[in-house]
């Protein structure tokens, strides 16, 4: 590896702030453009071999998370309620490490389609809400989904699904082998007149650009991949980046402050090596990929007397209109075993509720898969209903693990302005920053469509043949992997963060992009418009670079 | 990328030699099927002798007798053969150390007002009906639901947490740890005859209506 170390007191063209599904592909491209890049990332670096079918760790442990104990965060539901400590799990979750949540994520890789983009003109405003459209539409993000498809390697079959938005290029690998899960989801969508199709995943399906195919271990979701198979960027992007000798990748380096020079432009970062010590990186140029938390954080902690409410921030609008994406879960058992602990989660999908409908009575939109979740104790812990919890109903549901899957229902947020992240006024981290405060509450449109979609699931359940089948307890959030909309992009500085080419209104070198760029949610599964947006910002940026327009 | 390939292939090696584990009808057949009684009193003595370090002795019999309540012995094992005692113990002396205060403080509160109710008696005292009963009036209680993601975590996490013993855990609830799988993986995909394209843009949607 030809990865390059840059000196202490040298200036790089661009800081990339975080090495996950943005960081990843912004530091990669940028690079290879020809440009000296230091990536900063707050976690440590892994390698395959570190990560473990550790259950008890990984998901009542936080192995890999953002930790409560170095990194404390609040939650409250409205801004009229006192924020109270996170406790077990942080409200913002995310991967700490080189690769951030494209180790532990699950690979769901769908498209955004054209609804996601324009949805705001086609239904109108939704009262007490930001719903709004993007500066960009589909067709101009297209290209770059099919880059980051091909790039990153994802796995599935083009045009499989009749609600597909036009793609100019198939997926580069055949999906994944279809689990049973998969044929009953799709056996009994088919039955109701549904549509499901194979699911696109970002883990390989067959060896790809030198890493093998999926062994089908079954520890996706919440895991880093043992095998190389899931398309992480730390397994792709990263190391591609580091191959152009013009990146260096700076693990448990914790940036604390974009500093700032007289002429209010981005003159580098501030940051906490691994021995907390205080050091600088000079860069020409800033780029926030930090995720939709830890970015909006990061421009609020660095006010200055210019920028007294943060950077990027003269219209009051970082940290607000956070979107989760709602999620609930349906139980069923059928009649022979599943064996669903084996492979990827999700092998079929059903988009046929993904577009608004306003007979429905609310707004919203979603979709449906075939899964198991974390599992085995994920499922003995979650899935028993009320009345199976313990005792001699529990256990014999327990014996009935092999038999069981869920469909999970994924689903629009709308932005709502007091959704937010934002600085607590009282509790620090391990370092002295001012810790995350996290206010939520689920619109009620929202937690609408997510029981209209559990509707559908029993539905789709009862008509592949499930012997049980009950709905999971929907509950409104309070923590959430999904961190989108905190830095949204628009045309105006008065409701936006940063411009159509994701550079901040307020400070011309100084760019934010990742899930904090989004003006909607979508219907979950955002990670692949993260990447494709990373892909498009990066094109964007390094094209303003050459001509000297930064 | 080199690098890595090196632990990927010794992985490989050592999963071929991992054999396929003994499945749920296994244990059908060979686990005697005893009362809960006899099974607990046999677990008992033939558990390898494990020193508590986090729990008081009272505070394990009453540990124990709670989890086998969340998790019966019978037919098949449960949470007793399967040392979630043990884990329960250790755990709070370990990976959940952090925890370890409240978890005291809750058992504690939970002896004190058993005892209330039943003065000079544990909770491992009752007969097993008794005990389910007084479970059940502490159903809602976090005292218990952290009794019962204790119960489970001892059943199903690794082995070297010190619960799921002879992963007896994993065999009960019809789980094996691997590295590889080949398909199929389940009866219903066995016969997937492959997926058939739709023929047209469907009518039922709304896509793309406003």
């Amino acid at each position: 590896m030809n990865a390059r170390t840059f000196k202490p007191g040298e200036t790089v063209d661009f800081v990339v702030v975080g090495s996950g599904a943005a960081g990843g592909v912004l530091a990669r491209e940028l690079a290879q453009s020809g440009f000296d890049v230091v990536v900063m990332e707050q976690g440590p670096r892994f390698t395959a071999a570190d990560f473990r079918h550790d259950e008890l760790d990984y998901w009542f442990n936080g192995a890999l998370l953002n930790s409560l104990t170095d990194s404390p965060q609040t939650f409250r539901r409205t801004p009229n309620d006192a924020a109270t400590p996170a406790r077990d799990v942080p409200a913002a979750i995310y991967a700490r490490m080189v690769g951030g949540s494209s180790n532990h994520f699950t690979a769901n890789y769908w498209r955004f389609h054209e609804v996601d983009f324009d949805e705001r003109s086609r239904l109108g405003a939704i009262p007490g809400t930001a719903f709004a459209d993007w500066p960009i539409d589909y067709a101009e993000l297209e290209p770059y989904y099919t880059r980051a498809e091909w790039e990153v390697g994802v796995s599935g079959l083009a045009g499989a699904s009749p609600f597909d938005p036009p793609r100019s290029k198939p997926y580069p690998m055949p999906p994944l082998p279809v689990k049973s899960s998969g044929v009953l989801l799709e056996r009994g969508a088919r039955k109701l007149g549904l549509h499901p199709f194979p699911a696109p995943m970002a883990i390989a399906s067959q060896p790809y650009r030198g890493r093998p195919a999926c062994g089908h271990c079954g520890f996706c979701i919440g895991y880093g991949c043992e095998m190389l198979a899931k398309s992480s960027t730390l397994y792709t992007m990263i190391p591609e980046a580091e191959a152009t000798g013009r990146c260096e990748v700076r693990a448990s380096s914790y940036v604390f402050r974009i500093d700032m020079d007289d002429r209010g432009r981005a003159a580098g970062v501030s940051y906490f090596d691994r021995e907390r010590r205080e050091q600088r990186q000079k860069a020409r140029a800033v780029i926030v990929a930090a995720n939709g938390a830890e970015s909006a954080r990061l421009l609020l902690t660095s006010a200055t007397p210019k920028f007294p409410d943060g950077l990027a921030n003269s219209g009051g609008m970082v940290g607000k209109h956070l979107m989760f994406n709602v999620y609930s879960e349906v139980h069923a058992l059928f009649e022979h075993p599943l064996n669903e602990f084996k492979s990827a989660q999700v092998t079929r999908i059903v988009h046929d509720f993904y577009d608004a409908d306003p007979k429905r009575g609310y707004y919203g939109g979603g979709g449906l898969d075939g899964r198991i979740g974390p599992a085995p104790l994920g499922w003995a812990m979650w899935a028993p209903p009320p009345e199976r919890r313990w005792g001699p109903s529990f256990k014999s549901l327990l014996e009935a693990f092999p038999r069981a899957m869920i469909v999970a229902t994924h689903s629009t947020s709308l932005p709502l302005e007091q959704n937010s992240v934002s600085l607590d006024p009282s509790l620090k981290d391990a370092w002295g920053m001012p810790a995350i405060r996290v206010t939520y509450r689920d619109h009620p449109d929202d937690l609408a469509m997510g029981r209209f979609l559990q509707e559908r699931g029993v539905e789709v359940m009862q008509a592949a043949g499930a012997l049980d089948v009950w709905k999971g307890a929907q509950v409104e959030a309070t923590a959430s992997p999904h961190l989108l909309g905190t830095c949204r992009m628009g045309n105006d500085p008065a409701t936006s963060v940063v411009d159509r080419f994701h550079r901040s209104h307020d400070v011309r070198n100084l760019f934010v992009c990742d899930g904090s760029s989004f003006v909607t949610s979508g219907r979950g599964q955002p990670t692949l418009t993260i990447q494709a947006l990373a892909f498009r910002a990066a094109d964007h940026i390094a094209r303003f670079a050459r001509r000297g327009e930064i | 990328m080199a690098d890595d390939e090196e632990p990927v292939s010794a992985r490989r090696e050592f999963l071929k030699s991992s054999a396929g584990a003994l499945g749920l009808g296994w244990l059908g057949l060979h686990w005697p099927s005893t009362t809960a009684a006899a099974q607990h009193a046999q677990a008992m003595t033939a558990a390898p002798v494990k020193s508590f370090s986090f729990l008081t002795a009272e505070q394990a019999r009453d540990v124990e007798a709670m989890a086998a309540q969340i998790v019966p012995s019978g037919a098949t094992p449960g949470a007793t053969e399967a040392g979630v005692v043990y884990f329960i113990d250790h755990v709070h002396a370990g990976l959940f150390a952090p925890r370890a205060v409240e978890f005291r403080a809750r058992l504690e509160e939970f002896a004190r007002e058993f005892a209330r109710g039943h003065p000079g008696r544990h909770f491992a005292d009752l007969d097993w009906d008794a005990q389910t009963a007084y479970l059940r009036s502490i159903e809602a209680t976090p005292f218990f639901a952290a009794m019962r993601e204790y119960t489970v975590m001892g059943l199903l996490s690794l082995p070297s947490y010190d619960g799921n013993r002879e992963k007896l855990g994993w065999k009960l609830i019809g789980f094996e740890d691997r590295h590889i799988w080949e398909p199929p993986f389940g009866h219903y995909d066995r016969d997937y005859p492959g997926f058939v394209p739709y023929d047209d843009k469907p009518s039922g949607s709304s896509s793309s209506q406003t």
